[in-house]
């Protein structure tokens, strides 16, 4: 148990110098743990609110049903962007388990799984390029990501779908909301900031 | 690190260019004429729908009463009813081409289309057993 305790606060150290040369300006320097807390909670909020507008807009006029543009993932990315790895998992989870109460089991499963994964990519992706890759990629692969996620679990409960006629669908729709997400964010950004 | 860069477009053309070319790999061998829908309760096939006859009528399901589903003229099918709560189901629309599908997952009920004659795995097999 005390070895195991001492792996962590090795790791959490680890994580936190690796965190200073991901994101150059981190936003989480000189702030206590209360106010870290108090940071993801308001972007947590911010998730909400942008979940509950999308709600109140038109569906995307598209031949594909179900296919949005997942605003909320702003709000996540800002996360992972400028808070920390740990912070976007907090709201991707807690954005799964909101979900969860409000449209259901099956629902919350499918965000928890593309939120997941598309967090996991979007790191992993800022491992490898560091600097050279740019937030609208980022943001396109963490979008298809998130989509391939959540028809992964729609193949595992449901029977007979088919993975590779939709995968194109997946990938393009996946293009386009990760374009959409990352300029918003963009022009969100000054309002985040706001925030700190 | 840069919002976005000239490079960035070279990555979306390929993107683009990849699902261009799966979804013509796909028509180019899948689509058939004659088709039929196949309806799932999560993992169990219920029913197949003939879609050649021509004739409109509507389709129930044992396992949830609360589906309806409307068999088209012109061969292609649509939830028209459902309880759930976002209906994407009937956002679906009427499908009728062999890949297309709609679902209403909070139900479980999936539709999907199928080519008539074979099932993709006994295709594979017939070309083996040539």
């Amino acid at each position: 148990m005390r070895e195991m305790w001492i792996w962590s606060l090795v790791n959490n150290t680890e994580r936190i110098v690796m965190d200073n040369k991901l994101t150059t300006k981190s936003m989480l320097e000189n702030k206590n743990k209360t106010q870290i807390m108090v940071l993801t909670s308001m972007v947590f909020a911010a998730a909400l609110v942008l979940a509950i507008v999308e709600n109140i807009l038109p569906p995307v006029p598209i031949p594909v049903p179900g296919v949005k543009f997942g605003l909320s993932n702003i709000a996540v990315m800002f996360a992972l962007f400028f808070l920390g790895k740990k912070q976007a998992y907090t709201i991707g989870i807690l954005k799964a388990f909101f979900v969860f109460i409000t449209r259901g089991a099956i629902a919350g499963l499918l965000s928890l799984a593309g939120g997941m994964l598309s967090i996991t990519v979007m790191i992993l992706l800022m491992i490898i390029f560091k600097d050279k890759i740019t937030y609208m990629v980022l943001s396109i692969f963490g979008a298809v990501s998130h989509n391939v996620g959540q028809f992964f679990v729609i193949t595992i409960i449901y029977a007979g779908m088919n993975m590779w006629a939709y995968f194109p669908v997946l990938l393009v729709s996946g293009l386009a909301a990760g374009i959409v997400t990352s300029t918003l964010l963009k022009y969100i950004m000054p309002a985040f900031k706001r925030l700190l | 690190m840069k919002f976005f860069k000239i490079t960035d477009i070279i990555i979306i053309v390929c993107i683009l260019a990849v699902s261009g070319a799966l979804m013509g790999i796909y028509k180019f061998f899948i689509s058939e004429d004659e088709v039929k829908a196949e309806l799932y309760y999560y993992n169990d096939l219920i029913t197949t729908v003939d879609l050649s006859q021509g004739k409109e009528r509507l389709i129930t399901i044992p396992q949830d009463n609360s589906i309806l589903l409307q068999v088209y003229e012109d061969g292609s099918i649509a939830f028209i009813e459902s309880d759930c709560p976002d209906k994407v189901c009937i956002q679906a629309g009427r499908i009728s081409k062999t890949g297309q599908f709609a679902a209403c997952l909070p139900n479980g009920v999936v539709m999907k289309i199928v080519p008539e004659k074979e099932s993709d795995e006994r295709d594979v097999d017939l070309v083996i057993g040539q």
